[in-house]
């Protein structure tokens, strides 16, 4: 059985999930020890048991020490099945930190699958749906892995009650090596505040200033009003090149100005759009568990987050791959996975 | 397998309302326990009245969306008013009795945020004496000042005896106890220590009555005091206490000094007294010798005990006084209600806590503290600090373990040995030879039966100081002068009788003044001796 060491790296929850992702595709058990050591709340949190127990139900697997403050955990999967799934996780959760840790390997699967998640859909430590469905999915779905989520209902934290829907694959065959070292060229800018609850003027004002620090066209921010429990606020933009498609990201929180907010995004455009690199940040991390899997490949990026290093040791411990970085133009990275 | 935690709380009438999409934007406590990180509600129990059902219906649903794995149940309890302590207590004590708690699998939780501050209280009172095996929850607002929107729960145990720090608090405070009940002698006997343990445990919790016994000298007395002082450190007490040997209140008179009498009660009484139990009044009284009592002080103790109230002599109308009784015996008193001599009911009310002090022979272990106790005393008194040399300190303890240490009056007779030999040491060090000396002293104490008589004659007239400076020679000769002296009408009588073989051969003129001249040497006069 492998022991993985929870509190390496970054050591949050990140961890779990990928070693529960990984797991479930290769069939290996796995221990988890000193989960989040050094925390000021130490072990398992409620976000992190929603994703062992999805991972226990998609696979009939049997989990020990799952429990709130557990600092250690062992995981047998069993056998990954196809089939429809319902997630209930409350608004403490994120649905796509769930939909993250099962995609994998019911996508892997010769049938296709469909989850509902109810809970929390835009929270600010996970990825949120705008990220998932413009960014993630198009990159993996060339490397075989399958999905179409839909988004019926926001739930923004505290209130939840959102509910995210996916269908997913079943898996294609002969998918090519993912290669993306060059973005290629713009195609397009495409931003949006959207917003619940919550007076307009915040939306406006966001996406007003997103507008001038990147210096965008009129429309190229849009505005838009959800349905949602309680209140809620989200800016991100989508920057399409020839060979790839990323999305940055920020929430409205309490004590942050909306041109705050912009600044944030604007930031991370920036960074992305001044290194050269085909990937950000945050893409990058999501991207090695499926490159690991789908007989690998190499990226730029700009550069690696804790998360990535974190994630590079489990990947590597489960699977027989090489996980290089190295150097590329203007300070980006060169990553590669190789079998 | 992991328990379910079960929360028990009141709908909040003020802070868990709100009808519109903003009522996320307010912390609504009830929400915000079933949406901790690191706590999961699997069951709420809320409590609410009729008139907040539809409240409580919204608030279940969003309970719903935030938290799927917690199930709520409606409790209903109508509250004429919830600020009226004995209807909420009453009602909360009926919730808690009319439910089963299985706290084999499940823990319990109150969430005291919610609910009025009487009902805070009610539960606070029915969590400590167990009536509801939970555990309290306090939530606090968000701080919304950092961004923070995660409402700060903290669990609260009143069982203190799981936190370290109280526990050690209430260690050190028992030990302290037990220690000043010993008079902070450093005792070694595990069986008194044990009952030491024990008496401060029932002196703090209880006001039943204690029943002492044990040998003469043991120190029933001592120990009496002391668990009035310490009663009275915690103020469980505030009167005085009042110290009764009831061997001497034989006769006419030990009715009115109990009990007191009313002016004109009987002949003599030209005034009104109020009598010992109630000066007792608020305190403690200690009845030494209680097996002493006649019957009629026997049956109006037992009343006193039993209602708080007493008839004094010639009074009509009763006498009130609340006193925490210890009662001490060197009989027993078993034996004493079989032969007719005690009241088997009185007995009864005595014998709830009952603790034989162990004789000093008993605990051998205990001598050498003692012995360190009694220096320190003599230090305190006479401001001069006596010590042993080595080898005196090890021959005396190497007898006073011994089986020839009889100890007949207890600590009475190791109090008085000590200070004989500090009278007697050479510049405050008592050497091999002041210890052998007194060895022998003892010994002779000890050995034949008379001894006891003159003993007990002796300690009714001196302190057991000034005895200890009367040789052990001239003790047996005084104490056979005093009890003549007690069954003589006059000075003269008895002096006639004392030197009546002198007498008989006219070399003694005056016996009244020879007499008067041998117990002058001791400080003593006639009055003296016959007031006992």
């Amino acid at each position: 059985m492998l022991t993985i060491d929870g509190s390496q790296g970054e050591g949050g929850g990140q961890i779990l999930r990928s070693a529960l992702t990984l797991s479930l595709l290769t069939g290996e058990p796995f221990r988890i020890e000193k989960i989040r050591a050094g925390r000021a709340k130490p072990g398992l949190l409620r976000q992190h048991l929603a994703a062992v127990k999805a991972a226990v139900q998609i696979s009939g697997g049997k989990a020990q020490g799952v429990e709130l403050g557990s600092t250690a955990l062992t995981f047998e999967p069993g056998e990954v099945r196809a089939g429809d799934y319902g997630f209930a996780i409350g608004s403490a959760g994120a649905a796509s930190l769930v939909f993250q840790t099962v995609f994998l390997p019911l996508a892997r699967q010769t049938a296709a699958s469909r989850l509902t998640i109810e809970g929390g859909t835009h929270n600010l430590a996970a990825p949120p749906f705008e990220f998932l469905e413009r960014a993630f999915l198009p990159a993996v779905r060339r490397m075989g892995f399958d999905a179409t989520l839909t988004l019926q209902r926001h739930g923004f934290y505290p209130a939840g009650g959102g509910k995210l829907m996916a269908e997913i694959g079943p898996v294609r065959t002969g998918p090519e090596k993912f290669v993306a070292e060059d973005r290629g060229t713009l195609l397009s800018r495409n931003g949006e505040a959207m917003f619940a609850n919550l007076g307009v003027d915040i939306a406006r004002r966001e996406a007003g200033r997103l507008q001038e620090l990147l210096a965008l066209a009129e429309g190229e921010v849009k505005i838009r009003e959800v349905e949602a429990s309680g209140p809620g606020n989200l800016l991100w933009i989508e920057i399409r090149h020839e060979h790839i498609t990323d999305v940055f990201t920020a929430h409205g929180e309490l004590n942050v100005t909306a041109e705050q907010v912009a600044g944030k995004v604007a930031k991370q455009v920036d960074k992305y759009i001044e290194s050269e690199a085909a990937i950000g940040a945050h893409l990058a991390d999501q991207l090695l568990l499926p490159l690991a899997l789908a007989g690998g490949g190499r990226f730029t990026t700009t550069r690696p987050t804790p998360h990535t290093h974190s994630n590079i040791a489990v990947i590597e411990k489960f699977l027989p791959v090489e996980i290089t970085i190295t150097d590329a133009r203007r300070g980006a990275r060169l990553i590669e996975v190789s079998l | 397998m992991t328990k379910a935690n079960v929360v028990i709380g009141f709908l909040g009438t003020t802070l868990d309302v709100g009808k519109w999409d903003t009522r996320w934007e307010r912390w609504r406590p009830t929400i915000a326990v079933c949406q901790q990180d690191d706590f999961i509600v699997d069951r709420l129990e809320l409590i609410h009245d009729d008139r907040s059902a539809s409240l409580a219906r919204r608030l279940i649903q969003d309970i719903n969306q935030v938290s799927p794995e917690t199930k709520v149940a409606s409790v209903i309890i109508n509250l004429k008013d919830p600020w009226d302590f004995e209807e909420v207590y009453g009602a909360l004590h009926d919730f808690a009795r009319g439910r089963s708690f299985d706290t084999e699998s499940e823990n319990y939780f109150v969430n005291i945020t919610t609910g009025t501050h009487v009902a805070q209280i009610c539960w606070f009172l029915l969590a400590e004496t167990r009536h509801v095996p939970a555990k309290l929850l306090q939530l606090s607002p968000p701080k919304k000042a950092r961004g923070d929107l995660t409402s700060p729960m903290r669990i609260i145990d009143l069982d203190l005896s799981r936190y370290d720090r109280i526990a050690t608090r209430f260690r050190a405070e028992q030990r302290d106890a037990a220690s000043f009940l010993k008079s902070g002698i450093a005792t070694r006997n595990p069986a008194f220590n044990r009952m030491i343990d024990r008496i401060e445990q029932v002196a703090i919790n209880s006001k039943a009555p204690f029943l002492l016994m044990g040998p003469t000298g043991a120190g029933k007395s001592q120990l009496a005091r002391r668990i009035y002082e310490l009663k009275k450190t915690r103020h469980q007490i505030e009167g005085p206490f009042v110290d009764v040997n009831c061997a001497t209140l034989r006769g006419d008179t030990a009715m009115s000094s109990l009990f007191g009498h009313v002016k004109g009660a009987f002949t003599g009484a030209q005034a009104a007294r109020s009598g010992l139990l109630k000066s007792a009044d608020g305190g403690l009284l200690f009845l030494d010798e209680i097996g002493e009592l006649g019957p009629d002080e026997q049956a109006m103790i037992l009343r006193a005990i039993e209602e708080k109230r007493f008839l004094a002599v010639g009074a009509d109308k009763e006498t009130a006084s609340d006193f925490q009784l210890v009662a001490g015996t060197n009989r027993d008193l078993n034996e004493a209600v079989r032969s007719g001599h005690f009241r088997e009911d009185l007995l009864a009310r005595l014998n709830l806590w009952t603790f034989a002090l162990p004789a000093l022979r008993d605990r051998p272990e205990d001598i050498e503290p003692n012995i360190d106790f009694e220096l320190d005393r003599q230090a305190r008194d006479d401001g001069a600090k006596i010590t042993f040399n080595k080898e005196a300190r090890l021959r005396f303890t190497h007898f006073a373990t011994s089986p020839d240490a009889k100890w007949s009056a207890n600590f009475r007779d190791l109090s008085a040995s000590i200070t004989r030999m500090a009278t007697l040491a050479p510049k405050g060090r008592i050497d091999e030879a002041t210890v052998g000396e007194e060895i022998e002293r003892l010994k002779a104490l000890w050995s034949g039966g008379r001894r006891d008589a003159a003993t007990d004659i002796l300690n009714g007239v001196f302190s057991d100081e000034r005895l200890a400076r009367i040789d052990l020679f001239d003790q047996s000769q005084l104490a056979t002068v005093i009890a003549i002296c007690r069954d003589s009408a006059s000075l003269s009588a008895a002096g006639r009788r004392l030197f009546a073989a002198s007498r008989r051969e006219k070399t003694s003129g005056n016996d009244a003044d020879r007499l008067r001249k041998y117990l002058a040497r001791f400080d003593l006069d006639w009055a003296t001796v016959m007031a006992r």
